[in-house]
């Protein structure tokens, strides 16, 4: 019985034409991820292949996920079809056994499901033999790609896919069996991905990874933890194996499936009529008296525009109430809202640190909920269009005397009650979460202006949309087909070219929202845009009026015919007028950001780097003068966004040849205007790049060796109009923050205009760039960090904004006065400094301080006072500490400058911080014993550049970030461990160690040792952080500061030339004993990794108050290439062995810490200590790069005498 | 008040033709729609009813062209489709005060009045706040009727009413529609021939399209009487009896067949002559070699 079961089920398939489309469209989607532009190989980039094991296992994963429609719907109908076709009553009174009905139907839809899904290996095989031999373009056609191996395509699709799909098509069936209703499927598909989402938001913290990688139903967190410190070289080469985590997260979920079917063949019953799960009372019927001699009394009918519109709110709460009765639409949104309370457990974090939450971030936080809402817009526009004619009560309702258009629109209005409810559901789960942090500043209007605006419009047009397709194609599940089909295309336009707002349905954005700026200028392009997108909302409805099915004729020359009939006076007005307004506000549109602004699409910015990269490359490096004077006034009027920087420079000639031609480069910015360019001797511009504001002036009189010039300039930024997507957000209402780079005029050839990314350089056929200069490159060892076009500089400025703003450059406030309502400040500086300077306005408080003679001052937004004395501290901390170890303070105030959360840094200018608001000023510290004092941190680190960066200024060239970057780190990271527990600093350096290793993950290029390290943040910042901490902790921290010491006093305020890395490298070598000399080695000149891992601990008592530990662990080392490829390496390495007790709070405390010379890769310890051991290893604390760092330590077992 | 279908046709895109120049006059008063199932009585109803299009010929209710002036139509219709559901968890009177609205009894008293007399008439006051999932089909259909009666519509349109009904409800709800018959314009489908014998001053009988007889029942009696035979046979003869003769309707009566013959002439001497019935008539139009369309 069985096998005809079985058999029937696949004859059945067979013959069912969907299932081919579904194998085609997976076919197609895999084969176009691989060979075609639109979508690129997920993974794939850099240095890792196109068709590398972990790119194919990736797009694997992807795409069995992203299918999860056609699981459900094979798996999910196998049984519920028999109930949707009435078959039930049929086929149960057969003698048919229900477990050959349930396995037969299992079996052969999984069989089917199999076999649909293994389009997804065909079609990868498929892409990858042609895409190189195709017309169109493929991302990798360039690029060399892996030989062929079969196995790296069948690995994941059997290991992962096959599991996943099994684990999913046994819910889906159990769910189809059971709830013997199709709607029951997709709300049980929801909850999966809830669940998912749940999993994905854990994962983000460190501490959660493993526990995350274990609950998700997918697998795919599970092989993201796996891989997640995966080396280009062994993504290139490696298949996850099905072991460890991945294995035990497969079995728990496979063990899930199996159980799912165990339950189903017990829950399922052959009985057609059900028990209801829940019983209701039967009503009480009150009243029984029935008068069937009644007359029925008179009703004046009345039908005009005031009854229209009862009629209109009256269907419209009806379809409202409809929605919220149903099952699925609250299962949706208590599903959403448990996603939300997940999440608000850990939001916002930094370090495992989290912040207030403050509005905006609860905002953020209410944004994972717009996929529900999408859902629920689709869903609910196709099950509300389809109302009445599923109940089959449409005749009665389309014989009714309404207008059409009353009933479309009531159902538009009564999904848009549902939002309007559902909206204010969400800002009650904000105001809840932030009063379960103990934050009560509940600012209502901000979450009614970006719920009721942003959020709601959306809804508003993807709802109106969703109907359109619905009446439209008039098939329901060909309509949400099609609505998805609309989201891949939106997703993928700009990759063909589509690239401008007009061209994506619904957009138009409100930007990041910040306490400073509020919305900021974000307002009027988003409200012109929503404007445009509503009105061909309103078309589209026009036309779903027209088209609407009223009756039985479904043929749409049927519905132009009954739809003409509809066409009055007033309707064809209001269409019109819809279109009208589309029109003109799409020609607005387009006049504010294409004519007055200019819109420039990637490829076309990509073009115009390339010629700018062909035709002006030969000035790099042509000899310049040098800026050595600068003075500049700069006029801010925030309220419209502009200014107007007017000043000069003293050029000085420090070559040793006269120099003919100076060479400018403008700001590229289209707001940008040059008023003007004046030398004080003559010159005349010889050659004219208008397209990037590049000019060079040939002088009529060289400049001599050592002779200067005046450039006096002017420049005006003048905000016209509104831009789409981003805009400008340097100059904005209120916390205005720019530096010179950004507008100023600049000497020279500009490198850092051309495309960086080589795959997109070897599409167009340019030599590949190296990010920096080599470290022995004398044109680099010219020049500092902050470029060419100056060493030290004098400087001045004057800056002028509105009259409630503050302005804030470097150098110390000469004074400041109020004119026409406008505020004053000059500042100068009274000792060089370097070329980098900031501009900074806004409306601030300002807290002070004094830490010896030297002024704190922190500007900061009202309202945003947490942590100020947090930052007070960092800055007193670390003066203090660096005064004392380096060298003295150079300048004789420290300012702290609060800027909008638009980026999230602080960079450090002379004796200027700009901060973000986003990173600091809300961080949120509970407990200093457990969370990561960042804000202290970050202080620290940028007073820190007052030295290394200001003080000492570098050459730049490979290595010059460990000599600004790394020692601000080493810096910060001494004040920090005066400050707080080895627990704290432990746990930082986890975080550090696991940015480390997941950046270099995914490094693009190559990966170098510290002292070449180009720009690469993981390795300056992250690896860093480890590698000066391991340092300090073996040669001892007074050495490693005395050699800070001595590379400061050799280098500070020096111009050309700069040093490099290899300079403060030969400090730290003389301050290393020769019996530590490797690890500068291991530590700064290679890519060196540890596996350490204890193995086998127990102890004996061997009296009281004496245990005797025995420790057994494996110690490897391995050098790594820069593509992460690894081999191993004698060890020969002095490490730290550890066994740890308990102390009298319960924690854990080290009994026992000594570092041991380790020579080969198994090792047996024998420790005594005093107290109760409790576990036991080597490097206990993390002290060495290890990939797994959690195996380093083992819990302790008795054992007897 | 008079409806006029004139020439009316209408081929469906599946090809089947399912209304052939079909050509009535309706007056006020009761108009029974006889015809077997798919002989295009819905078809021709929904095109009354506004709900579906004609691909020639026109409907003309008074001063309304019925094609074209749908809303007009609408204002003065109450419609019971053949078959329907219902919102399963809406109780009676919250569906039919909706349904009163969108018929344009915006008054809130008269809606009242309206609905509770309705629902005492279809005899679902009891019922009234149950939800409409738990409803028997006889109430299901008892309240399809209600919601057709909303309003004073002058022309009701009822397909199949009686299906479903028992024999109670049956007698009380056609009592109730040739109450309303007095004023309006009732049209009745059904293929039950007693329902329009019993209520029908007027009718047609339509198969496959085409109208085979319009008048009145008493009329279409005359026609026939007669000039109908019956005979009981034994079941092995059926098959002879078939080939020779024109049988208009065939049954078991205790297990035993009894053919009936339309003739104008005695078949033969075993055949009885029996009082002509409607059914008869419908019959002899539907299956018998009466069939000539009446122009």
């Amino acid at each position: 019985m069985l096998k005809e079961i079985f058999s029937f089920e696949l004859s059945y398939r067979k013959k069912r034409a969907a299932n081919y489309i579904y194998f085609a469209i997976i076919f197609l989607i895999a084969f176009g991820v691989v060979a075609s532009p639109i979508v690129s190989v997920s993974g794939a980039s850099g240095q890792i292949k196109a068709n590398s094991p972990f790119a194919i296992a990736n797009i694997t994963n992807a795409l069995v996920f992203s299918f999860m429609m056609i699981t459900s719907a094979i798996m999910g109908v196998a049984i519920v079809r028999d109930f949707d076709h009435n078959m039930e009553a049929l086929l149960f009174s057969t003698p048919m056994k229900k477990i050959h009905y349930l396995l037969g139907r299992f079996g052969g839809s999984f069989l089917v499901l199999l076999l649909i899904f293994s389009a997804i290996w065909i079609g990868l095989m498929t892409g990858f033999a042609v895409g190189k031999y195709v017309p169109w373009e493929v991302d990798w056609k360039e690029k060399e790609i892996l030989p062929f191996n079969a196995w790296s395509y069948f690995q994941p699709f059997l290991f992962y896919g096959v599991s996943n799909l099994f684990i999913m098509g046994s819910l889906f069936f159990m769910a189809g069996a059971l709830g013997r209703k199709t709607i029951v499927i997709y709300t049980q598909g929801i909850i999966l991905l809830v669940l998912y989402s749940i999993a994905a938001s854990f994962l983000a913290d460190v501490e959660w990874k493993e526990t995350a990688a274990l609950l998700d139903p997918f697998g795919s967190q599970t092989f993201d933890y796996v891989t997640r410190y995966w080396t280009p070289a062994e993504k290139n080469t490696m298949l996850v194996p099905l072991e460890g985590i991945m294995l035990y997260n497969r079995l728990i979920w496979m063990g899930f499936g199996v159980l799912a079917l165990v339950a189903t063949y017990y829950g399922f019953s052959f009985n057609v009529v059900r028990n209801s799960l829940i019983k209701r009372k039967p009503s009480a019927v009150k009243d029984k008296a029935t008068k069937t001699d009644v007359i029925i009394p008179p009703a004046r009918q009345v039908i005009n525009w005031s009854t229209y519109v009862k009629q209109l709110m009256r269907m419209s709460i009806f379809n409202f109430k409809i929605v919220v009765k149903e099952i699925p639409f609250l299962a949706i949104l208590f599903t959403g809202m448990l996603l939300l309370v997940v999440n608000a457990f850990n939001m916002n974090q930094l370090y495992g640190t989290s912040s207030y939450p403050t509005t905006y971030s609860i905002l953020g936080l209410l944004d994972g909920f717009t996929l529900f809402f999408i859902i629920i817009a689709i869903f609910y526009s196709g099950e509300l269009v389809w109302k009445e004619r599923a109940v089959n009560f449409n005749l009665i309702i389309d014989a009714m005397p309404l207008p059409s258009f009353v009933s479309l629109l009531s159902k538009f209005l009564g999904l848009v009650f549902i939002y309007l409810i559902m909206l204010l559901v969400l800002i009650l789960c904000g105001v809840v979460i932030q009063a379960s942090y103990g934050y009560f500043k509940f600012e209502l209007p901000i979450y009614f202006s970006t719920l009721y605006t942003s959020t709601l419009t959306l809804l508003v047009l993807y709802t109106l949309l969703a109907i359109f397709i619905q009446v439209l194609v008039n098939n329901k599940f060909l309509g949400f087909a099609l609505c998805i089909l609309f989201f891949i295309v939106r997703g993928v336009m700009g990759e063909l070219g589509l690239e401008h707002n007009l061209w994506r349905f619904a957009s138009g954005s409100l930007g990041t929202f910040s306490d400073m700026n509020v919305y900021g200028h974000y307002v009027p392009p988003f409200s012109w845009f929503k404007v445009y997108w509503f009105a061909m909302a309103m078309f589209l409805f026009a036309v779903a009026v027209i088209f609407s099915v009223r009756g039985s004729e479904a043929v749409m020359k049927m519905r132009w015919k009954t739809g003409k009939l509809r066409l009055n006076r007033s309707f064809i007005v209001f269409t019109f007028s819809a279109l009208a307004v589309f029109l003109f506000s799409g020609f607005y549109i387009y006049y504010n950001t294409s004519i007055v602004n200019k819109f420039v699409k990637s490829d076309d910015q990509e073009d115009q780097q390339e010629e700018y990269e062909q035709k002006l490359k030969k000035y790099d490096f042509v000899p310049q003068p040098r800026i050595v004077d600068t003075k500049i006034k700069v006029d801010i009027y925030p309220y419209s966004r502009d200014f107007v920087a007017e000043g000069y420079y003293w050029l000085k000639n420090k070559t040793d040849q006269p120099i003919k031609d100076i060479h400018i480069q403008h700001s590229i910015d289209n707001q940008l205007i040059i008023n003007y360019v004046k030398f004080n001797r003559e010159a005349v511009v010889k050659e004219n790049f208008e397209n990037f504001k590049y000019y060079v002036y040939e002088l009529a009189n060289p400049l001599a060796a050592g002779d200067s010039l005046q450039m006096n300039f002017k420049v005006t930024f003048d905000t016209r109009g509104f831009e789409q997507g981003g805009s400008n957000t340097n100059v904005v209402f209120n916390g205005s923050f720019f530096n010179n780079t950004a507008f100023f005029p600049t000497l020279g050839y500009n490198s850092g205009f051309e495309i960086g990314d080589d795959d997109e350089r070897k599409k167009r056929k340019l030599k590949e760039k190296e990010r920096m200069m080599e470290r022995n490159d004398p044109r680099g060892l010219a020049q500092s960090l902050f470029g060419d076009d100056a060493d030290h500089i004098r400087f001045e400025m004057d800056i002028s904004t509105e009259g409630d703003q503050i302005a804030i450059a470097p150098g110390y406030l000469q004074k400041e006065w109020k004119e026409n309502g406008r505020n004053y400040f000059s500042y100068k500086m009274d000792a060089p400094m370097c070329n980098f300077y900031s501009v900074v306005s806004a409306r601030y408080a300002i807290k002070r301080d004094k830490w010896n003679d030297i002024n704190l001052e922190i500007y900061y937004h009202p309202g945003h006072e947490y942590n100020l004395e947090k930052m007070m501290e960092g800055m007193k901390d670390a003066l203090a500490y660096y005064s004392k170890n380096f060298a003295p303070y150079q300048y004789r105030q420290v300012r702290i400058m609060e800027f909008p959360r638009y980026s999230s840094f602080a960079q450090s200018f002379a004796n200027t911080i700009p901060f973000s608001e986003g990173i600091g000023f809300i961080a949120k510290i509970d407990d200093p014993e457990k969370d990561i004092d960042y804000v202290y941190y970050v202080t620290a680190h940028e007073v820190a550049h007052q030295w290394w960066g200001h003080q000492v200024m570098e050459a730049g060239v490979k290595g010059n970030a460990m000599l600004s970057e790394s020692m601000s780190q080493y810096s910060a990271l001494m004040v920090l461990k005066q400050k707080f527990t080895p627990e704290i600093l432990e746990r930082y350096l986890k975080y550090e160690l696991d940015r480390y290793l997941s950046g270099r993950a995914f490094e693009r290029k190559k990966e170098q040792p510290l002292e070449f390290v180009e720009g690469q943040g993981y390795i300056h910042y992250q690896k860093a952080s480890l590698v000066f901490f391991a340092l300090q902790d073996y040669i001892g921290e007074d050495s490693v500061n005395a050699a800070f010491r001595r590379y400061n006093a050799a280098w500070k305020f020096k111009d050309a030339p700069y040093p490099t890395s290899a300079d403060l490298l030969k400090e730290i070598k003389k301050v290393t004993p020769d019996s530590l000399q490797a690890i500068i080695h291991d530590m700064f000149e290679t890519i060196t990794l540890f596996e350490n891992k204890a193995t086998e601990a127990s102890y004996v008592e061997k009296a009281k108050d004496q245990f005797e530990v025995t420790l057994k662990v494996t110690a490897e080392k391995m050098r790594a290439d820069s593509t992460g490829l690894e081999s191993s390496i004698a060890i020969n390495d002095w490490i730290d062995i550890g066994v740890y007790g308990k102390n009298k709070a319960g924690k854990d405390s080290l009994l026992y810490l000594r570092k041991h010379k380790i020579t080969q890769k198994e090792n047996t310890f024998t420790i005594s200590v005093k107290d109760k051991p409790r576990k036991a290893g080597i490097d206990p604390l993390h002290k060495l790069i290890d990939r797994h760092s959690d195996d380093n330590t083992k819990g302790l077992v008795k054992k007897d005498k | 008040m008079q409806l006029i279908i004139q020439n009316l046709s209408k081929t469906y895109s599946n090809g089947v033709q399912a209304l052939k120049d079909v050509s009535l006059t309706i007056n006020q008063g009761m108009f029974g729609l006889l015809g077997p199932n798919g002989a295009g009585k819905s078809s021709l109803m929904r095109t009354i009813a506004t709900l579906q299009e004609a691909d020639s010929g026109s409907i003309q209710l008074g001063d309304i062209n019925v094609l074209t002036q749908k809303e007009e139509v609408r204002k003065t219709l109450g419609y019971l489709p053949q078959e329907f559901g219902v919102y399963p968890k809406v109780d009676a009177v919250t569906l039919l005060d909706h349904l009163a609205v969108l018929k344009g009894i915006v008054d809130k008293k008269e809606r009242k009045a309206v609905v509770e007399a309705l629902l005492h008439k279809t005899n679902l006051w009891a019922a009234r706040e149950k939800n409409l999932g738990g409803y028997s089909g006889g109430m299901k259909q008892r309240f399809g009727i209600a919601q057709a009666l909303l309003a004073n519509p002058s022309l009701i349109i009822v397909d199949e009413p009686t299906a479903g009904l028992d024999p109670a409800e049956r007698n009380r709800f056609l009592n109730l529609l040739s109450e309303l018959g007095e004023k309006t314009i009732v049209i009745l489908s059904t293929h039950i021939v007693e329902d329009v014998k019993e209520l029908c001053t007027d009718m047609a009988i339509i198969n496959k399209g085409q109208v085979l007889y319009k008048g009145s029942p008493l009329d279409a009696i005359a026609e026939v009487q007669g000039k109908v035979w019956s005979k009981r046979i034994a079941k092995t003869e059926l098959e002879e009896y078939r080939k020779n003769y024109n049988l208009i309707s065939e049954r078991l009566i205790a297990g035993r067949p009894e053919i009936t013959v339309l003739s104008d002439v005695q078949p033969d001497s075993s055949f009885e002559r029996t009082q002509a019935d409607l059914e008869d008539v419908y019959f002899s139009h539907v299956f018998g070699s009466a069939e000539k369309v009446v122009a």
